[in-house]
């Protein structure tokens, strides 16, 4: 039976990688896919030693499938790869010296291989993407308007929108229970049209790398549809992390 | 106080002076322009120079902004391969017969025009290439004319004229994080209505007569016009002009591109 | 002793209908024949892929084939509207005459050949003397972009590029499937048949595609560079291989 990890925001930081790999192998039931949707890399951990972690996993691991984040889009702009030149998002946020240490950061190399990586994935019914369909810089969260959330599912053309921007973990049901629409034109009035239809969800999968030893990510089993939080306590240094599963419908 | 609103004019000047004419024979205390001045057609400076003459408010539309910026579109915002080469094709040409003083007042465009609970833009309030056609999903529609901040959405681009009416939009939302218990809450939203004004010089309603819109802010009616003009004065124009011939041929069927079937792997990269 | 049959009638009359439906029969060895358009004949490679049991035979080969026919064997000729009804290989063959014709023609040079006339589709029958050009090219390897592809037909049939009375195409599609596309001038809309071919999802296809137009004032270089801006690149193509 399928069971997805999906994960996001390592940021480098590789501890919090072992230790939610870590947490994978505990899992009664084994997981068959792992999902990493954007900010592989960031600004403090160790990109390089990362990136050889995630492009080489052990036997018996569920081999990576990594798409690009807010941290890949700028690293592609500063490299000249794509988007904007010389990272404006970047200089607007954290001045002049993060762009420098970002530089440091991640190697040529490594951008080269990250910018092939793909935007998200259409995987059944779902989307698997850093940001949303709008862009990689999209941020949903549970306060964003449900109009907002509902527009990104129906672009997303999924069920479930499985997103990683805000950091959040999260799972928002949408239901757009209700609305007329009625269309004239040159030639006719159509009758109004009822456009309400079934709940689709939106779930934030957490973030891995950003806190030290507070990593969250979150399982999915499309077989029942169900989506479970996981959080992992503590870092691969101090042994093992306590892992404590929240899950609802 | 009654609204005349045009669109996509594309460089047909003929078009736009019977549209003028049929504005001034309703009697339309302000007309606002949804862009797309240029393109397709063969006279884009005239076309311009008339819109400025008559200090009509318009804002930028995606002709308006590659003439600014140089080509700038996604594939996605081309209905098809073909209609995107001859778009192409079009935007080469004008290119090079747009005087510079145009280019200048081109990119000074606002990318949106408001007036009260009334907003107006030439794609959709994202962007000048994002089509608003009448059968995109209602909650997608309806939350782009939320985002405009406004009861009423103005729109051209897709160069067939529509009203539509969104009523009674409800929303509800269940929220579930780890370590807090479950929220809920709904969200309605009040009547709220698009119009798009159609194309003043390239129609692809099916027939090759201008259209516009009126509007009445006191009684929120809204009328579709569908004005005839001398098109052939146009077709003669474009074949002169050494713009290709299939332009012609379309503008006096006012024939409409294929849709490109949506794909849902595309995430536009403009 | 083989059996010969020619099939003659204007443009459209419902020729290849008509031949089709004895060509379903495999009991016996059949033939066809739709000599003058060269190598690019839609009709052939049509019926080559409807009905693989029959052998069609390019022109090239003709001699060959009919110098070697089994005894059991039946030969359709489809004779098109441009070739002469009086033509002395016909003749030599003592072939059975039949002409699918229009039903409100009522005299023709077509009735006088035939020793069967058939009734088939109301197509006007051509103005006096003033015979349509038949502007054919092989499409082979070029994959269409679909609205492309809709855009152009509805273009060139609509008379964009020259009066058009009769359009035969074969088309390969990015999923991979090939479509028979006809239309005749006067009948309702244009018939889309999808060909029960394999379908082809890597690289462009080998097996043959192309179009045949027919009408007069044909702006050939136009309809040729409609159809080039409407194949898809390489890259196109292999991003819709990617996805299906
Ligand atoms: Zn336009
Ligand atoms: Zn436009």
């Amino acid at each position: 039976m399928a069971n997805w990890a999906i994960l996001s925001g390592i940021e480098g930081n590789l501890a919090a990688y072992e230790a939610v790999l870590a947490d994978i192998r505990r899992q009664r039931q084994p997981v068959t896919d792992l999902y990493i949707v954007g900010d592989l890399v960031g600004l403090r951990g160790d990109n390089e030693a990362l990136v050889r972690r995630v492009r080489s996993p052990q036997p018996g691991e569920p081999i990576p499938q990594v798409c690009t984040g807010w941290w890949e889009e700028q690293c592609f702009s500063l490299h000249g790869l794509r988007g904007l030149p010389d990272a404006p998002e970047l200089v607007d946020r954290d001045r002049l010296g993060t762009v420098k240490d970002l530089w440091e950061a991640v190697s040529r190399q490594t951008v080269l291989w990250l910018a092939d990586l793909d935007f998200g994935f259409h995987e059944l019914d779902c989307l698997l993407i850093h940001g949303s369909t709008v862009s990689y810089s999209d941020e949903l969260t549970p306060e964003t308007s449900p109009l907002t959330l509902c527009d990104r599912l129906i672009r997303a053309d999924a069920n479930t929108l499985f997103c990683g921007r805000s950091g959040l973990a999260f799972e928002c049901w949408v239901e757009p229970s209700a609305l007329q629409s009625t269309v004239t034109t040159l030639d006719q009035t159509a009758a109004p049209q009822e456009q309400g239809k079934s709940p689709r969800r939106v779930v934030g999968v957490g973030n891995v790398g950003r806190q030290a030893g507070q990593a969250s990510y979150v399982l999915y089993n499309p077989g029942t549809n169900k989506v479970t939080f996981k959080q992992v306590q503590g870092s691969l240094a101090k042994g093992f992390g306590a892992s404590k599963g929240l899950s609802h419908r | 106080m009654k609204l005349a609103v045009i669109s996509c004019i594309h460089g047909n000047y003929e078009a736009l002076n019977a549209v003028l004419s049929d504005i001034d024979t309703h009697r339309a205390d302000q007309i606002y322009c949804l862009g797309d001045l240029a393109g397709y057609g063969p006279h884009p400076n005239a076309v311009v120079e008339l819109v400025r003459s008559l200090d009509i408010p318009t804002c930028q539309g995606c002709w308006d902004e590659d003439i600014v910026e140089g080509l700038n579109a996604c594939e996605c915002s081309y209905p098809s391969q073909l209609a995107e080469k001859r778009g192409h094709l079009a935007h080469e040409w004008t290119n090079r017969a747009i005087h510079p003083e145009v280019r200048k007042y081109l990119a000074t465009l606002p990318m949106t025009l408001r007036q009260d609970n009334l907003c107006f833009v030439h794609g959709s309030p994202n962007s000048q290439h994002e089509y608003l056609l009448p059968s995109m999903d209602g909650f997608a529609a309806l939350e782009r004319v939320l985002s405009a901040e406004a009861d009423v959405l103005f729109c051209g681009h897709t160069h067939v004229p529509y009203l539509r009416e969104l009523d009674n939009g409800t929303l509800s939302v269940k929220v579930q994080q780890p370590g807090q218990g479950e929220t809920q809450h709904q969200f309605t939203a009040p009547l709220k209505r698009i119009v798009n004004a159609g194309s003043v010089g390239e129609p692809r309603h099916g027939r090759p007569n201008a259209t516009y819109v009126l509007y009445d802010t006191d009684s929120a009616q809204v009328t579709l016009r569908e004005v005839p003009y001398d098109y052939a004065k146009t077709c003669a124009a474009i074949i002169e002009q050494g713009l290709p011939p299939i332009f012609a041929w379309r503008l006096a069927r006012g024939m409409e591109f294929a849709e490109r079937a949506d794909d849902p792997g595309h995430v536009c990269e403009r | 002793m083989p059996h010969f049959i020619a099939i003659s009638g204007p443009s459209g009359s419902g020729k290849t209908t008509w031949i089709s439906q004895f060509l379903k029969d495999q009991s016996t060895p059949q033939f066809y024949v739709c000599p003058g358009l060269g190598e690019i004949s839609m009709d052939l490679a049509r019926i080559g892929y409807r009905f693989p049991w029959v052998q069609v035979v390019a022109e090239a080969q003709l001699r060959a084939v009919l110098a070697d026919l089994p005894d059991q064997a039946t030969v359709y000729f489809e004779w098109g509207f441009h070739l002469d009804l009086g033509s002395p290989f016909l003749a030599g063959l003592g072939c059975e005459r039949v002409a699918v014709l229009p039903p409100d023609l009522t005299e023709s040079d077509w009735h006088t050949w035939a020793d069967r006339v058939v009734a088939g589709n109301a197509v006007a029958a051509p103005a006096n003397g003033h015979l349509p050009e038949v502007w054919c090219t092989p499409l082979t390897g070029q994959v269409f972009d679909p609205p492309s592809l809709e855009v152009l037909l509805l273009e060139v049939t609509g008379g964009a590029y020259g009066q058009v009375c009769r359009l035969k195409g074969i088309f390969e599609l990015p999923n991979g499937r090939a479509f028979y596309v006809d239309f005749v001038e006067g009948l309702p809309g244009m018939e889309y048949t999808e060909l029960n071919l394999p379908p082809w999802l890597a690289g462009r296809p080998s097996r043959f595609s192309g179009i045949e137009v027919t009408g007069w004032g044909l702006e050939q270089q136009a309809i040729a560079q409609t159809l080039l801006d409407s194949g898809l690149s390489d890259a196109a193509l292999s991003q819709y291989h990617q996805h299906f």
